[in-house]
């Protein structure tokens, strides 16, 4: 109590002088606060307000045979089971989107067209969020779900004029669907949305049921998720990690009957490395291993051929139950080869994976009926049979998951590719530029401190060389040496704590006002670190705490040394100080 | 019984390449309640002799008991407790706090020694009064004469009660109605607490209030002169 009245006092003594380094510190604080807060607003822009429309913070993306464009799977269920469930996740959304190529009135222009779950009932977070991301200029977001009108859609402004359209007049547009076949449709513009985001000026929204619709999906189906989770920067990439582990794929099967006779159809594997290894385990009795390999053919075990009275060259008919649709799929394939020894099992029909896929995806087969015998590969079938689908390894990255994709259209992947991946891996570049952004704050921060350390070191050794015989006194009197060092330490802190405090009020001010002005930034890239055209702050607390805790540490810190110095005195030469 | 022993005193301060000696081997015993004066002239070696007696400087060689503690083995954590508990000092030029006021500069020695606000409170109280400054309480020093200043720094050291005041040149700031005033002070709180007052000058004036005089030339105790 002693120490801290007069460290009070002592610090009213010299006024002028400590409101000089007082504002300084104020102004370094004010200044670390408002850096501080607009880093973690380009942050926060970034990880909810441009990844998660982007490519989420967790994405699981789906190719089918290695079309990078068909980005769909056939058992949406399945998928999503793996991903519901995880109390992390904010927000799931299948990505379901097109470029397309867009007639308005009078010119033409290349279009994103996406969809969006209009269905859906959101938080209030989400809401603000999404108003805040995309405006609306005219029109509102439910006229997505419009019925007067054909295919509602809202439309980024500046696209918009580009078309040249307004509400309610039609859009053409051309695009590919999912399997590769050339579309058409119209659009009817419900609404114009406005956003400062580059990525997001050429898109058009519409119902996301509607959009997979016209791209040929089955309400079964599913396009890639987007996931938006709590915290990304830290569960990202463990929540993906427990995802992948969730998909890995079993054995690909079709329980089939074969001419009334069950069976179970199999696909092998025929890349290189596969086809040699099948040579060696199965033998055939009839037919070429040429016949085997191609697309079109079944290879039988010989005990079912013989059952069914066919041999290499005859037909079999092949029926199963469907998962999705009540009539059994049915199929009349030609018998390449019988398998003498070798097989994978008495009643399995093998099928090239390429014909199998078609079969399998096409219409994805029930499970086995009640009671029936179920299968299981073994001993080296367990690797040449085609699997449900093929898990990609999860990758670090954004150069790990390039090369992941270019090994992806090497190998030629006969099956749905499953890749779970983060914003890490997909959207480095972004994130890099929120570390090169922290970079630059953090060394205006680091020479502003050098500037305070200076005045703080100054300013102390001037206060003790002016209260040199003041310590002499208090030293002859009885004050431990301790206490005097704790005195100064004490005068510091007090004067950190009360510029800290003029700083936070000056760094909201400052932060207030910056966040009033109006940018027009149109197609500068940089416009998209703003919201609704405006800077954006975000004081967190631990920001806050962080830099204030940070600054008392460097002031206390460097006063130490002189503090400790002004201790260290000899009561006598103090006493007989002058000047 | 002896409240101050010295043997063999010698201190030295090197200057530049040489080494001066301000003691040259003091002799001296104090007794309690004495009332002595140090008299002798500037750079005779007073300053230093008072200063090793009040903990404040460190002997070159010989031996020290204050209050029947050998000083010169002791750490300063150690020294600082006797400076605090044994000791009270008067300075030339008063050595106050500035920014505290009367009655906090005179109970700052108690709230060092860990006493409750309110006792040492009361103790202040007490003695701003016996040294005729109850009105002038919560004043600043530098809103008081040169004489008010030094009734203060009289006050916060006889505060504790110490064994020992030492005053250095106490009226040396002072005209001469206001020193004499101060030593009729000194010399009734001498009476009053029994406390042990040693105090130096080189003003023959102020010899008289002294029972007895020590008089110091070149760093050597001349002569015991009688009591006044």
């Amino acid at each position: 109590m002693l120490l801290l009245r007069l460290s009070l006092r002592n610090l009213l003594r010299q006024k002028r002088r400590n409101i000089l380094l007082g504002s300084a510190m104020a102004i370094g604080v004010a200044i670390l606060i408002t850096a501080n807060s607009f880093s973690h607003g380009i942050s926060d822009i970034m990880f909810n307000k441009i990844m998660r429309y982007v490519t989420g913070h967790v994405a699981v993306r789906f190719n089918e045979r290695g079309g990078v464009m068909r980005e769909i799977f056939r058992d949406r269920q399945r998928v999503w089971d793996a991903v519901k469930g995880e109390p992390l996740i904010e927000e799931a959304d299948e990505a379901i989107g097109t470029f397309s190529r867009a007639i308005g009135n009078g010119r033409s222009d290349n279009i994103m067209l996406i969809g969006v779950d209009t269905r859906k009932t959101l938080s209030a977070k989400a809401i603000k969020e999404l108003e805040e991301s995309f405006r609306m200029a005219e029109g509102k977001w439910e006229d997505l779900r419009r019925t007067d009108v054909e295919n509602p859609v809202i439309v980024a402004e500046e696209k918009a004029r580009y078309l040249n359209v307004k509400r309610g007049d039609i859009i053409r547009v051309r695009f590919r669907s999912m399997f590769g076949q050339d579309q058409a449709a119209r659009l009817t513009v419900v609404g114009i949305s406005r956003n400062d985001n580059i990525f997001m000026q050429g898109v058009v929204f519409l119902d996301r049921d509607r959009a997979k619709d016209l791209l040929g999906f089955r309400p079964w189906e599913t396009g890639s998720i987007n996931i938006t989770i709590k915290d990304p920067q830290k569960n990202a990439r463990a929540l993906a990690d427990r995802i992948h582990s969730r998909l890995r794929p079993g054995t690909a099967i079709i329980y089939a009957s074969a001419g009334g006779r069950p069976a179970q159809v199999l696909g092998f594997r025929t890349d290189d490395a596969n086809k040699e290894k099948l040579k060696g385990v199965m033998k055939l009795s009839s037919g070429s291993w040429d016949k085997v390999l191609r697309k079109d053919g079944v290879v039988l075990p010989a005990a079912l051929a013989r059952q069914l009275g066919v041999s290499a060259g005859g037909k079999i008919r092949l029926a199963y139950p469907r998962k999705f649709e009540t009539a059994p799929r049915e199929a009349v394939l030609t018998v390449t080869a019988v398998c003498a020894s070798g097989c994978p099992g008495p009643a399995a029909v093998l099928l090239n994976d390429a014909g199998f896929y078609d079969l399998y995806y096409e219409d994805m087969p029930a499970g086995p009926a009640a009671g029936a015998r179920t299968f299981s590969a073994e001993g080296p079938w367990a690797e040449l049979l085609a699997p449900e689908w093929v898990l990609l390894n999860r990758t670090n990255n954004t150069d790990d998951y390039k090369k992941k994709y270019q090994d992806i259209a090497k190998n030629k992947w006969k099956g749905t590719t499953i890749d779970v991946s983060t914003m890490y891996e997909t959207a480095s570049d972004i994130l890099k530029m929120e570390g090169v952004l922290n970079l630059i704050t953090v060394s205006a921060v680091l020479v502003l401190f050098f500037i305070i350390l200076l005045g703080v070191v100054n300013t102390l050794r001037m206060t003790i060389r002016e209260r040199t015989r003041e310590i002499g006194t208090v030293r002859a009197i009885g004050m431990q040496r301790r206490d005097v060092r704790n005195m100064f330490l004490l005068e510091t802190l007090l004067l950190t704590l009360f510029s800290s405090a003029a700083g936070l009020l000056l760094g909201f001010a400052v932060m207030k006002g910056l966040a009033l002005i109006t940018f027009h930034p149109h197609d500068n890239p940089l416009g998209m670190l703003l919201v609704n055209g405006h800077l954006y702050f975000l004081p967190t607390f631990s920001g806050v705490a962080g830099s204030v805790l940070l600054i008392v540490l460097i002031a206390v810190g460097t006063a130490w040394f002189p503090a400790r110095r002004a201790a260290q005195l000899s009561p006598a030469k103090a006493l007989g100080h002058f000047g | 019984m002896n409240i101050i022993e010295i043997k063999g005193l010698k201190k030295d301060y090197p200057l530049g390449a040489t080494i001066v000696p301000a003691l040259r081997g003091v002799d001296l015993e104090v007794g309690e309640g004495d009332f002595m004066s140090i008299i002798g002239p500037s750079g005779s070696g007073k300053t230093t002799l008072l200063n090793i007696i009040g903990c404040i400087d460190f002997a070159t060689s010989g031996l020290v008991s204050v209050g029947g503690r050998e000083i010169t083995a002791l750490n300063d954590r150690q020294i600082t407790d006797i400076r605090l508990n044994k000791i009270g000092f008067i300075f030339q030029t008063f050595n106050l706090i500035p920014v505290l006021d009367v009655l906090e500069n005179i109970e700052f020695p108690l709230l060092l020694m860990k006493r409750s606000a309110a006792e040492a409170r009361k103790r202040a109280e007490k003695l701003v009064e016996e040294v005729g400054l109850k009105e002038y309480a919560a004043h600043r020093p530098a809103e008081l004469s040169g004489g008010q200043r030094q009734r203060v720094a009289i006050a916060r050291a006889l505060v504790t009660n110490p064994d020992i005041v030492l005053a250095d040149e106490p009226t040396a700031n002072l005209d001469s109605v206001t020193g004499a005033s101060i030593l009729e002070l000194m010399r009734r709180m001498n009476e009053i607490e029994k406390t042990t007052f040693i105090f130096s000058t080189h003003d023959a004036n102020v010899l008289k209030y002294a029972r007895r005089i020590v008089k110091i030339k070149d760093g050597l105790i001349e002569k015991e002169p009688v009591a006044a």
